[in-house]
């Protein structure tokens, strides 16, 4: 990653968002070359801060456009209007497929009317109903649909990895037939990672930045130096917890990760974050709270499903209780009282009310929880249009 | 049965210190004469093989392949185990019980000697479960195997796991003089896992297989033997901590070896992230960090690693080509580890040539009592097991030319140097490229 260097202009602010104070870090963007986003991991501070300008950019259209629109019920309309036409047709006639191996709500829908705004259309695949069920892999699956001309795969998978493995075979990188290569006129499909594992959720961390960066004025620059991000709860199994830190780290922020030991491992200092397991000591500090949900069913080892080479002792124990939980890690309104004044909650959904954030907090003005889901649609935006549109090498 | 002549080699004996440049005679299987100038007379071209400028070794013994027969036959058989075996200079594999059934009873033991026999084109001596099915609960029927022919016992692919059964196992395999070769590894610490415990499987997200998972393992296996005093194997030996176990074990004259392969000598755990993920990398235990490689080199040049063992296992494609949790552990390693061996333990200055082969061939041979048989030595009427090797061929790993049915190689495309040019089974030249 390349060092972040000081710079005094901004070149390229906008009116969406206005310029924020400027900071330490550095305020270029860098041309756009990647046509797949498979993680946040690796991205220079310039590369995030071109996805998030183009957001920023989307954003401010799709404010107008709600509230250009909104008085207007009752007049018939079709297609895109007023502030949106301009952006209508950057996808048009493009294809994208989502590839959704495991439960979604939220992205999925936000994945669709994301690529919706920009022209493309859409097609739905979800791991029920489709040719997965009947035992085809994803690398077949995302081959055979990209054979039909589709420009752009928006993939969820419950592996790490596994749309790196996608990437790979549709190059045409298999073991088994080294001699099958990816014609090389033909065009590259894109491949968008919706959430891999354990692994990345790319564009959740892009949205959480720039939830974070409107809620403290930082639009201008996306320079997050001088804030401090907590990140509570199960964040060892959190694909969102790693998007988060490798991405609000690179554009300057400090991040901690904080939850017992079985949930918040010292390991992950690797990934660039601290690590606490007090709550409680750290809520002063936090300009900012992600609370993550407890990812039960990543933790259960059933007896059944426990592989030949796999041990069959007992299933992992990953908390005593979710009493205790609470009782230790659960955001409340004394905890977020404790914060600094002006400080924001998070969560990436679903919430568990009453686990790990109660409902008075979920529904306080502190919570930032519908914003986030707002700034979805244009991280996805910028996220489609910027892939789908990059130069092939 | 005629006559074979190996001519123009340096051959190299480590268990006798055998070292001269000379010819070696066969005849009916044995060998006959070691004389420099053995005259060719009356004899046909094909009878005479040219080993110019080669070393003239002990047949290779690769003390743990999986050979995947009976039950998963498409990634590989007897036939084309064996056939990779001598493509990479061995004459000699012990493999694995964690067949379909597993090999855990003497009837199965039979099966492998009767499917070499009909199929095999080098000797395979089978490594019997220690435990019924490899359970790891009852256990199993270890003297009528030994006296089958089982050169040693292993619930390999898994560990023996209870304390309790495993000082039977030990107590049973020192009854029969066999040695126990143990896959060290805790299973309630590697639930899920599929690649080192580190920064890199933290980064990735995968299941982290940490190293004490491991070393437990070894320091309560040898603490369970002291009383016991069988010949304890640990295989595939993948962590710096383990070495120091072994080492002071081995202090106490306790009798504890361990094997080294060629991928814990060469690959590291970053390759995995470099790779996006290629599960060519995914092998159980984990390749990990330099310092392991170190440490195990390290132990080879002090004599305390003695054996080098491939855990050759075969996959198909379609238990690779998947998302790395899922993906099967192991790789190819028979028409590889020879040259592998060379660039990590000849080229790194680690051993020489002659210490090498014998841990090729003599000292698998004592493991796994073949050396009995007279293999693993090149000795006047012992078996005619032969390898020729050149040294200083360069050569580039290729799946394409695989003998062996499966090309799971995370060294393809490596250039290599050195390579096992002919390989002499019982007096037959099962490979020549000369």
């Amino acid at each position: 990653m390349p060092a972040r260097t000081s710079s005094s202009t901004v070149a390229d602010v906008n009116a969406a968002g206005g310029p924020g104070p400027l900071g330490a870090g550095s305020l270029t963007s860098a041309a756009w070359r990647h046509a797949h986003l498979l993680q946040l991991g690796g991205l220079s501070d310039a590369e995030l801060r071109t996805v998030l300008f183009r957001a920023r950019q989307y954003a401010g259209l799709l404010r107008e456009a709600d509230r250009v629109v909104r008085p207007m019920i009752g007049v018939e309309q079709t297609g895109s209007v007023g502030p949106l036409e301009a952006v209508s047709s950057e996808l048009r006639g493009r294809v994208i497929a989502n590839l959704f191996f495991e439960d979604s709500t939220r992205t999925r829908v936000s994945f669709t009317v994301a690529a919706r705004r920009l022209g493309a259309e859409v097609i739905d695949l979800t791991s029920v109903g489709s040719s997965v069920s009947k035992g085809e892999t994803v690398g077949d699956t995302a081959a055979n649909v990209s054979a039909m001309g589709v420009d752009g795969l928006v993939i969820r998978h419950r592996s790490s990895g596994a749309c790196h493995l996608v990437v790979r075979t549709l190059a045409g990188d298999s073991e088994a037939m080294p001699e099958r290569r990816r014609d090389p006129g033909r065009r590259i499909c894109s491949v968008i990672n919706a959430g891999d594992g354990r692994h990345e959720h790319p564009t959740q961390g892009l949205l959480d930045i720039f939830t974070l960066a409107e809620s403290f004025e930082r639009l201008g620059t996306f320079d997050l130096s001088g804030l401090t991000v907590g990140i509570v709860g199960d964040v060892g199994s959190s694909r969102v917890a790693r998007s988060d830190i490798a991405g609000m780290t690179a554009l300057g922020a400090r991040v901690i990760c904080i939850g017992p030991p079985a949930l918040a491992p010292r390991s992950l200092t690797a990934l660039g974050c601290e690590v606490s397991h007090d709550l409680d000591a750290v809520l002063p500090e936090l300009d900012a709270l992600n609370v993550l949900r407890i990812q039960f069913e990543r933790h259960e080892v059933k007896p059944g499903e426990a592989k030949e080479n796999q041990p069959r002792t007992a299933s992992s124990n990953i908390i005593a209780s979710v009493r205790e939980y609470a009782e230790l890690y659960a955001v409340n309104a004394p905890r977020v009282q404790r914060m600094r004044p002006h400080a924001i909650v998070m969560h990436p959904g679903p919430i568990n009310r009453g686990v790990e954030l109660t409902a008075e907090v979920a529904d306080s003005r502190r919570s930032m929880v519908l914003r986030q889901v707002t700034h979805g649609v244009a991280v996805r935006m910028a996220v489609m249009s910027l892939c789908l549109n990059a130069p092939v090498s | 049965m005629g006559r074979l002549l190996i001519v123009g080699g340096r051959v190299l004996d480590p268990s006798s210190g055998l070292d001269v440049e000379a010819d070696i005679a066969i005849e009916n299987g044995v060998i006959a004469e070691i004389a420099p100038g053995l005259s060719r007379a009356g004899l046909r071209p094909e009878q005479v093989l040219d080993a110019g400028g080669c070393l003239v070794t002990p047949g290779l013994i690769d003390p743990h392949v999986h050979l995947r027969e009976p039950g998963n036959e498409r990634a590989e058989t007897i036939a084309s185990g064996t056939a990779a075996a001598v493509a990479g200079g061995f004459t000699s594999v012990c493999c694995m019980p964690n067949t379909t059934p597993a090999l855990d009873n003497d009837s199965m033991v039979y099966f492998v000697q009767a499917r070499t026999e009909a199929t095999g084109v080098c000797r395979v001596f089978p490594v019997c479960a220690a435990s019924k099915g490899r359970h790891g609960h009852e256990l199993a029927e270890i003297p009528l195997m030994a006296r089958a022919g089982a050169c040693g016992f292993s619930d390999d692919g898994d560990c023996i796991a209870s304390a309790g059964l495993m000082a039977r196992v030990l107590s049973a395999c020192k009854a029969v003089d066999r040695p126990f070769m143990q896959h060290c590894q805790e299973p309630t610490m590697t639930r899920n896992a599929a690649m080192h415990a580190g920064v890199v499987s933290t980064r990735l997200d995968l299941g982290g297989w940490p190293r004490v998972a491991e070393e437990l393992i070894i320091e309560r296996d040898v603490r369970l033997n002291r009383a016991i005093g069988c010949a304890y194997h640990v295989q595939h030996m993948s962590s710096a901590g383990s070495v120091e176990i072994v080492a002071a074990a081995q202090k106490l004259g306790l009798p504890v070896t361990c094997e080294a392969t060629p991928h814990h000598l060469l690959l590291m755990c970053d390759l995995i992230e470099s790779s996006g993920y290629d599960t060519r990398f995914k092998v159980n235990p984990p390749i990990r960090e330099q310092s392991d490689i170190d440490a195990l080199k390290d132990a080879i040049a002090r004599g305390i690693c003695t054996v080098l063992g491939t855990d050759h296992a075969p996959h198909t494609p379609e238990s690779k080509d998947v998302p790395f949790d899922q993906a099967t552990f192991g790789m190819v390693g028979l028409e590889t580890a020879l040259a592998l061996y060379a660039e990590a333990l000849i080229e790194g200055n680690v051993i020489d040539w002659p210490r090498l082969i014998a841990m090729m061939t003599i000292e698998p041979a004592r493991l796994c009592r073949l050396d009995r048989l007279g293999l693993g030595s090149i000795t006047l009427a012992g078996p005619a097991d032969i390898t020729v090797i050149d040294p200083s061929e360069r050569w580039t790993i290729s799946a394409a030319t695989f003998a062996g049915s499966s090309r799971n190689s995370p060294f393809v495309g490596r250039q290599v140097r050195g390579r096992a040019v002919a390989t002499v089974v019982a007096g037959k030249v099962r490979m020549s490229r000369r």
